[in-house]
């Protein structure tokens, strides 16, 4: 009740606001229900952003493993309390660029390493596999990762170029390139 | 296929493939979490303290009643919000005694300025004080960009309108720097709801979005969006150009506009890249105006019976855009062909060219389409090959068959308007496509 992190700036938008939430209540007390709940919210957007950064799906779980974990010890340093989400996919970039830093070379993601999980990856339909490798092998690593913000994680294209460092510009030109390239091949 | 389609496709096909990880995350939360208490040890001890007075408020709220709910509001309660926008953006929260309860900062530059500060618990004049000179050391204030934005919000209108004078102040005896004088402007911020859409949606602080608001009233050829864009100097530069300072806003002090070319330079730019010398133009105007989030000089001239309009970059002097026109209200000096042409615009109702109406022969295409293109891209000083989508359409414009012609280079866009019996360039206009 006396907690000072919440007031005015919850947002209108009622799945920010519990990522939110979700937030402060890991801060306040370390709340494992909340990081679940937080999990069950964002990790769809975490895995397949480190999956478009790493293109390979161990690296890609290994990050995203490392990331609830950071999440959990330090959710304190959050501190905008606007766009949580933002803040999450930033924690998994850095842990993505940290792991590029340490492999040698770029590792293509084949189908054959997708389906290294069957029990638990049986949703994964073969028009899936076709859809992630094409993504995968295709397009350039930067028209990748804005087809996977935009597309999986829902962010807007302002939000993306603040997220890659990239001009709104460029992202709104790639992200059109990329879907032509996309158009084609489906 | 639709993008749509395609986009839901994509979600699917990830969240499908996206492995379930939650209870290893879990199980390693718990392993680690020893070592986490160890590392925050200063914060959790921290929030107990804070629990503890919590409580304790809780007790004597219960106990006290409304004395034991005053400690509380004194201490931990936001009573002032203030904001400093420079390009950095950062929030400040107060309570009542103007101690601080957060720092926030509201974008990269932000975090930079703020670095590892810690100013909870100190006054608001020692944090701004603190940030300002953090502003001057890593350059975002300096005599190329001069201006801050201070805004206060506060229930009390009062209290927050003698919280922003003194701020005002106060930062502006610190911009009376050696080498520059700062400007500072300042508000309160009367409704934060209504701004709240808008600094969600451009990631700027509801003190900017405000002053956006207030320029537009007074000048509206603006969007929110372009403003948006700009920093608080450039801002404040569009408003002393104008003249005019936007209701409820104090001002002191101009922006700073030594990183732009001036005037002058942007004058001369235009006049050289028409091919005309100083001496030909008339009734000048210069603005400083914004093109897509550039600051630009908008220079407007007039020589012989045109009237020029050029948007110049305020940084390299490049020209943005610009276009020529008919100017209507020009009748005297004018050279055999120009008088055959205006002959149909300035008609009837206008004494002076009553001399001028002799021969009225239907209009004839003496060139043809080729022509008029080859007149056009000539012009341009553009090849053929170099021009994509060239367009050429006839018309009628004032009685007179005219040549329209259209053409796109790299991302430029030309458009001409050609007599189709003298050959004359009537109007032209170039203009980046975006």
């Amino acid at each position: 009740m006396f907690s000072l992190t919440s007031d005015r700036h919850i947002s209108a938008d009622s799945g920010s606001a519990s990522i939110d939430d979700c937030l402060s209540r890991i801060a306040l007390s370390k709340d494992k229900g909340a990081l679940e709940e937080l999990y069950r919210k964002t990790y769809t957007s975490v895995y397949s952003f480190a999956l478009s950064i790493l293109k390979n799906t161990h690296d890609a779980q290994d990050a995203a493993h490392d990331c609830y974990l950071i999440i959990f010890s330090s959710a304190e340093s959050y501190v905008s309390h606007k766009k949580p989400l933002a803040w999450i996919l930033t924690v998994t970039k850095n842990l993505c660029l940290k792991k590029l830093r340490e492999r040698a070379k770029d590792t293509y993601v084949t189908e054959n390493e997708l389906e290294m999980y069957p029990d638990k990856m049986s949703a994964v339909t073969a028009e899936d596999k076709i859809i992630i490798s094409e993504c995968l092998n295709t397009l350039s690593d930067n028209e990748r990762q804005i087809i996977v913000l935009h597309a999986v994680a829902g962010m807007k294209h302002r939000e993306i170029a603040e997220l890659t460092g990239l001009p709104v510009s460029t992202v709104l030109s790639k992200y059109s390139r990329a879907l032509k390239k996309l158009k084609k091949i489906l | 296929m639709k993008d749509n389609e395609i986009n839901n496709k994509i979600k699917e096909a990830f969240s499908h493939a996206a492995p379930d990880i939650l209870d290893s995350v879990l199980s390693d939360c718990s392993q680690k979490k020893g070592t986490v208490i160890y590392m925050t040890e200063n914060g959790k001890s921290k929030r107990r303290m804070r629990l503890i007075i919590g409580i304790a408020a809780c007790l004597l709220l219960l106990l006290g009643g409304f004395a034991g709910y005053r400690v509380y509001d004194l201490n931990y309660a936001v009573d002032s919000t203030v904001s400093l926008d420079v390009n950095p953006s950062i929030e400040i929260k107060v309570n009542q005694k103007e101690r601080i309860l957060d720092v926030t900062a509201l974008n990269e530059d932000g975090k930079k300025v703020i670095g590892d500060m810690d100013f909870k618990g100190s006054s608001i004049d020692v944090t701004v004080n603190a940030l300002i000179g953090s502003m001057l050391k890593n350059g975002y204030l300096n005599e190329l960009a001069n201006s801050v934005l201070i805004s206060v919000d506060n229930k009390n209108t009062a209290k927050g309108s003698q919280l922003q004078a003194r701020l005002t102040d106060e930062v502006g005896a610190m911009l009376q720097t050696e080498s520059f004088t700062g400007s500072v402007l300042s508000q309160t911020i009367s409704n934060s709801q209504s701004l709240s859409a808008a600094t969600e949606k451009y990631g700027i602080t509801e003190g900017k979005a405000q002053l956006i608001n207030e320029i537009l009233k007074k000048d509206s050829r603006h969007t929110f969006e372009d403003l948006a864009k700009l920093t608080i100097n450039e801002l404040n530069l569009l408003m002393n150009s104008g003249a005019y300072t936007p209701d409820n806003i104090s001002s002191v002090g101009s922006a700073s506009d030594k990183a732009y070319i001036g005037q002058e330079k942007a004058k001369a730019a235009a006049i050289a890249h028409a091919g005309l010398s100083d001496s030909d133009v008339s009734y000048f105007e210069t603005d400083m105006d914004t093109e897509n989030g550039i600051m630009v000089y908008e220079v407007e001239f007039k020589c012989g019976g045109y009237e020029y309009e050029y948007d110049i970059n305020a940084l390299t002097s490049e020209i943005v855009q610009y276009s020529r026109e008919k100017d209507d209200d020009y009748f005297s000096v004018q050279t055999p062909s120009d008088t055959q042409n205006q002959q149909s615009t300035s008609g009837v109702g206008n004494s002076s060219d009553t001399s001028q109406s002799q021969n009225t022969s239907l209009p004839q295409a003496k060139i043809s389409a080729d022509e008029a293109k080859e007149i056009a891209l000539a012009h341009a000083s553009v090849a053929a090959s170099e021009a994509a989508y060239i367009k050429v359409d006839t018309d009628y414009d004032d009685g007179r068959l005219i040549y329209e012609v259209e053409f796109v280079v790299k991302s430029i866009e030309y458009e001409y308007e050609i007599d189709a019996d003298s050959g004359n360039i009537l109007d032209f206009d170039r203009e980046i496509d975006d």
